[in-house]
């Protein structure tokens, strides 16, 4: 490059860059500026102190929910219980009372996933836990693992697991998640008289009945695993 | 002083034997100085100034010998972002213009400035040059502009050429050459 030409483009731009000129009457007191600065970082730290307070605990809890199992079952349950309790579905009545223990569970007679015939009278004899769930329900497909896994564990001893599946749209939306979920027990299509015979005010909603088909217990929302457990053990023992 | 920023005062020195407020005094004023020239309004050059101590202050890593240069990088960044924030509020308000009175005579004699032409010649070259032609128009040697770009030394004389080439270039092609 000319060395005139590096020389004058230099020179041009320094008097442009030399227009920015601070005005004379402009006094800077860096004292002054030091305490704005420290009051302005105090400011900053006490708020830093205050966010450390909120999102340390908040992470750790959060973290415990989610790494945990019994926490997030516990989380879910609650949530469950909000949720589903009044849930917008013409098969689920907010406003009926659950089967009392010792009651007779009520009759009924429908035809599972594959056509066979499921009528609780025919289970007397057996410790029956009738499961009423949905497709769209959470919770309900959170403990539904359990009741596969009790169906292997006790069916040798007299006990079977029915779901009655509450989903108005029938079957094409229950059928698809049963292939995918691998439920090893009778699943039924349940119904609005079915779920006011039952008191089904909100979902999830087990029944544990005993070998005389009266109700043994009641779970509204999530089931206790380990309590249900002990209570099937307990029933099949009778 | 009160006693909320003589606590923080010691926090910071107990971690780190860098001493933030002989940084602050010896710096400040340069760093107000390059700002305000850029953003024009003095209150809002010394706010940004004091930002860019904030930011430091934030950053323990930066903090140490490589301080000063750091804090000018900074203080260059966050007056050009200011400067295209002006220039792009302006650009907006020109657009909404239908809805807005006659520019008053401040703004037309404003718009017609070399220093108005400088600073919206400076928001749209690329970031690099502004900050080499900046830094440079405040007195920096070849080695400062360096330490405080993280360039290499033997390569400033190139970049500012070209800083200075694209600077020229885009001047004339926004308003002429001038006499």
């Amino acid at each position: 490059m000319d060395k005139n030409y590096e020389r004058d483009l230099k020179q041009w731009v320094d008097e442009k860059l030399a227009t920015l000129a601070l005005a004379e009457t402009w006094q800077l007191d860096t004292e002054r500026a030091l305490a704005r600065f420290k009051e302005r970082r105090s400011r900053k730290e006490k708020k830093l102190a205050i966010w450390r307070w909120i999102t340390v605990p908040a992470l750790a809890i959060g973290l415990c929910l989610v790494a945990l199992p019994q926490p997030r079952l516990s989380v879910l349950r609650f949530c469950q219980q909000l949720a589903c309790r009044n849930v917008n579905s013409p098969l689920v009545s907010a406003n009926v009372k659950t089967l009392i223990d010792g009651q007779a569970a009520p009759d009924f007679h429908l035809k599972d996933a594959w056509g066979r015939d499921v009528q609780i009278s025919s289970f007397q004899g057996k410790v029956v836990l009738l499961n009423f769930w949905a497709t769209w329900c959470g919770g309900c497909r959170e403990e539904i693992p359990a009741f596969i896994e009790f169906q292997d564990k006790y069916r040798n001893r007299g006990f079977t697991a029915i779901g009655i599946a509450m989903d108005t749209e029938g079957w094409t939306k229950v059928k698809p998640y049963l292939k995918t979920s691998k439920m090893n027990y009778p699943v039924v299509l349940g119904n609005d008289d079915l779920a006011k015979q039952y008191g089904l005010g909100s979902m999830p909603m087990t029944y544990l009945i005993d070998r005389s088909g009266k109700i043994a217990a009641t779970y509204v929302g999530l089931v206790d695993r380990g309590n249900c457990e002990n209570v099937i053990s307990r029933l099949l023992e009778k | 002083m009160d006693a909320n920023s003589q606590v923080v005062d010691a926090a910071v020195s107990e971690e780190s034997p860098f001493d933030f407020e002989s940084t602050f005094r010896a710096h400040y004023g340069r760093i107000a100085r390059i700002i305000t020239k850029l953003v024009r309004d003095p209150a809002r050059g010394e706010d940004l100034a004091t930002e860019t101590f904030l930011k430091l202050w934030r950053h323990p890593k930066a903090q140490g010998e490589s301080a000063p240069g750091w804090l000018y990088r900074v203080a260059v960044w966050k007056s050009l972002d200011e400067l295209r924030r002006q220039k792009r509020r302006e650009y907006y308000e020109g657009l909404l213009s239908l809805t807005r009175m006659d520019p008053t005579p401040e703004e037309i004699r404003r718009t017609g400035e070399v220093q108005e032409r400088v600073r919206a010649i400076l928001a749209v070259i690329a970031s690099r040059q502004a900050e080499l032609l900046v830094l440079r128009s405040h007195g920096f040697s070849y080695e400062e502009l360096a330490l405080s770009l993280g360039l290499n030394p033997a390569s400033i004389g190139t970049l500012l050429g070209r800083a200075q080439q694209t600077f020229r270039k885009e001047y004339i092609k926004r308003y002429g050459q001038e006499l």
